[in-house]
């Protein structure tokens, strides 16, 4: 049978000319420019910032320097980062949420920078905690892109019909909230609550941990479960009786959809990121910002991170270019533009709210920026403590014993640790 | 139960179903256009093969080796041997992760199957108007992707803007966050999945039931059975082998229970709806733990197969036995 040899000869040379197309583009030319490729997940209007910083580096390194970006949302980075890396495939400089980064540096994926920071004049001014995040066992394994501390958001309008003054202490906060709750029909279930407190998977995962601060207690500590302690316990009684006294949040939320009450105005305060700035300008909601309420020992607030790091696929000419790159990234001027472009405190402590004024947003949040703390910076295993901690918070508030919980906690945080 | 011999036409109107040990003793033929014919059959078979090959043989083979690694998907792989695997049985993670598995599989695999028969059995039955029309709408569940399927049930029965919540108030009772329940949310993301397959074994239910020759069910309805004992006494046994199929399928569908899990409650709350493929997942692809997820897969893989061997002699032997 004649056909037979060209059924069999057609999918053969596909299948070998697409392979061929894929082997040719490994090689770095000698000759050009040295060639890089970055990966972030700024998808939205800071990534038009991002991109012109990149631009602006390119152009000031013509012939010498290319950066090529690769924007993806920030779980498909994580999903897809390690498969491009084994079958080296991936990028030379890829930014990822803060406590992705220390597993991955535990498993080798990434340059240690210490050279680069000890080397480089501008580092010394950086956010301690932003540096904090980057730092695995004492190594620092990556440049911080964003640090910015979680932060109150309330609607105006509802604070205006109600007569409220914006709280600062604990206290006047759950006043205030039991005075924004809104039950008009009277059928148990408030139409408006004056606060949105996720009990799990809560917004930079720091929710909770702002709060436990706020008391004086937290959650890791020089690499030991410090979660069980009496401070905390008191936080979580303080909380559970709150909302159940006074219903002044719905139960069951989660970070994502805590955002969706707070910008179709059915709470009155959340704690939130700045992204909540521009989601509620687009729904038509008046928000102000403050700082998370003090507690009754400190004023803190859990911190998001992004970073950004220098993976093991480049070779020596790329790894100096791409420290070229963080240099300009970091230096005064373009740290000033992308701090007011991404909406995020600027990364340099040099730099100050007054520098950043056009933004309100931003400066409002340079001035919290010293409440800011890292969550869990360094700790390889931040999904099993995370999914401890989420475990906790959601059973206290739904009114489980909590010196129990407590103590399963401590247990399973510290083999999480200790893994 | 013996097949009974009423009227035995001259043309082969009516098979038995292949019995599940398939028929011995019928070999093949090797003759001359016999191998020409394999011949062509391989050649239309080989794009197929070399796609199993390539995508599922050999990733599967990796995974093999990669299971005895402490291997994180980059640089050095060290040797661990048998580590991982004595982890699984070890850690207290993933024995609620089994336990969790087991409770779904309760749940959704008798669901599935008892609801597919009684819709199969209706919509043969001649009495019920529209069947066509009842069949498609049944079966389409079936086509769309489950996390899609997962997402749009996470909105219905979402507290604050689910529709199936107002209606349920509507009547008095109130579900509360069902998705953050502890005791409601593994019946919940079950539900799901069983309005998502029951359609597959409803049509494979149904070609097995007109497998069944309506001279059998005259007679007995002449010896004065009513419908029950025809049910169980002609329709049931008749149906063995395609109970036993879809048996299989829904058990093994069970044991892989992710997507709607994923999508909806993340392993929560508390982990109560934590499986086996969710603890996979978690440790390849958050704690970069491929060699562990490997050990964990081959180890599902091993659990779901004594299943179905367990599953396939036992109604073989009812088949043997009717």
């Amino acid at each position: 049978m004649k056909r037979i040899p060209a059924l069999v000869a057609a999918p053969v040379a596909l299948a070998l000319f697409s392979l061929s197309a894929c082997s040719g583009d490994s090689a770095s030319d000698t000759d050009g420019p040295v060639e890089l490729t970055f990966w972030h997940g700024y998808t939205e209007a800071d990534g038009d910032v991002l991109e012109q910083i990149v631009d602006d580096f390119n152009a000031a390194h013509d012939g010498e320097i290319t950066i090529t970006t690769q924007v993806n949302p920030w779980d498909v980075i994580d999903d897809t980062f390690l498969p491009a890396l084994s079958a080296d495939n991936g990028p030379e400089i890829v930014a990822m949420p803060a406590e992705r980064l220390p597993v991955y540096a535990d498993r080798g994926a990434f340059v240690d920078l210490d050279d680069f920071y000890d080397a480089d004049a501008s580092t010394p001014d950086l956010n301690t905690g932003a540096l904090d995040m980057v730092t695995v066992d004492g190594t620092r394994y990556g440049v911080p892109t964003g640090f910015v501390p979680l932060t109150m958001f309330y609607n105006k309008a509802l604070f205006d019909a109600a007569g409220v003054e914006v709280p600062t202490t604990w206290d006047e906060w759950v006043t205030a909230a039991e005075a924004l709750t809104v039950d008009q029909d009277g059928d148990g279930t408030p139409e408006q609550y004056g606060l949105a407190l996720a009990d799990h998977a809560t917004v930079g995962n720091g929710v909770w941990p702002s709060l436990f601060y706020g008391n004086g207690g937290a959650v890791v500590e020089d690499g030991k479960a410090v979660i069980d302690s009496p401070e905390n316990a008191e936080t979580l009684e303080f909380w559970h009786d709150a909302i159940t006294a006074g219903k002044i949040s719905p139960t069951g939320v989660d970070g994502v959809s805590g955002d969706g009450l707070f910008s179709s105005g059915r709470v009155a305060m959340y704690i939130g990121g700045p992204w909540m700035a521009s989601v509620s300008e687009e729904n038509g909601v008046d928000y102000g910002i403050a700082p998370i309420p003090a507690g009754p020992q400190e004023q803190a607030a859990s911190a998001i991170g992004v970073s950004m790091a220098l993976t093991e696929q480049a070779d020596q000419a790329q790894q100096e270019a791409a420290q070229e790159f963080f240099s300009y990234f970091l230096s005064q001027e373009q740290a000033t533009t992308w701090a007011l472009g991404s909406g995020w405190p600027p990364l340099r402590t040099d730099v100050a709210a007054a520098d950043v004024a056009e933004n309100p947003v931003v400066a409002a949040l340079t001035e919290q920026a010293e409440l800011g703390r890292p969550l869990l910076p360094g700790v390889v295993n931040s999904t099993d403590v995370l999914t401890a901690v989420d475990n906790l918070t959601q059973r206290a508030m739904a009114g489980e014993p909590v010196d129990a919980l407590l103590a399963e906690a401590q247990t399973a945080i510290q083999s999480a640790l200790d893994d | 139960m013996t097949t009974a011999h009423v009227d035995r036409p001259r043309k082969r109107a009516y098979r038995a179903p292949a019995p599940l040990g398939g028929r011995g003793g019928s070999g093949v033929q090797r003759t001359r256009s016999g191998g020409r014919r394999s011949r062509a059959a391989l050649a239309f078979l080989a794009p197929a093969l070399i796609v199993l090959a390539v995508f599922v043989v050999w990733p599967m083979v990796s995974a093999l080796q990669m299971s005895f690694t402490d291997a994180s998907g980059f640089g050095e792989a060290e040797w661990v041997g048998l580590d991982n695997y004595a982890r699984i049985f070890t850690d207290p993670d993933i024995r609620d992760a089994v336990l969790n598995t087991v409770v779904y599989a309760v749940l959704f695999t008798p669901t599935a199957v008892v609801v597919a028969l009684g819709l199969a059995l209706l919509l043969t039955s001649d009495r019920l108007p529209f069947r066509g029309m009842f069949r498609t709408a049944l079966f389409l569940p079936f086509i769309i992707s489950l996390a899609v399927a997962a997402l749009a049930w996470s909105y219905l029965i979402d507290p604050q803007v689910g529709l199936l919540h107002y209606w349920l108030r509507g009547i008095g009772i109130d579900l509360g966050n069902v998705l953050q329940d502890p005791t409601l949310a593994m019946p919940a993301v079950a539900l799901v999945a069983v309005w998502k397959n029951f359609g597959f074994y409803m049509v494979i239910f149904m070609a097995g039931l007109q497998e069944i020759p309506g001279s059998l069910y005259e007679a007995a309805k002449m010896d004065g059975a009513n419908a029950w004992t025809r049910f169980w006494r002609i329709t049931l046994p008749m149906l063995s082998s395609t109970t036993a199929f879809v048996l299989i399928f829904a058990t093994i569908a069970a044991l892989q229970a992710f997507d709607q899990i994923y999508v909806m409650t993340g392993g929560g709350p508390y982990g109560n709806t934590q499986t086996v493929v969710m603890e996979i997942y978690e440790s390849g692809f958050r704690k970069l733990d491929l060699g562990f997820a490997s050990a964990l897969s081959y180890v599902l893989l091993l659990a779901t197969l004594v299943l179905s061997i367990v599953q396939f002699v036992f109604f073989g032997r009812r088949e043997e036995e009717s």
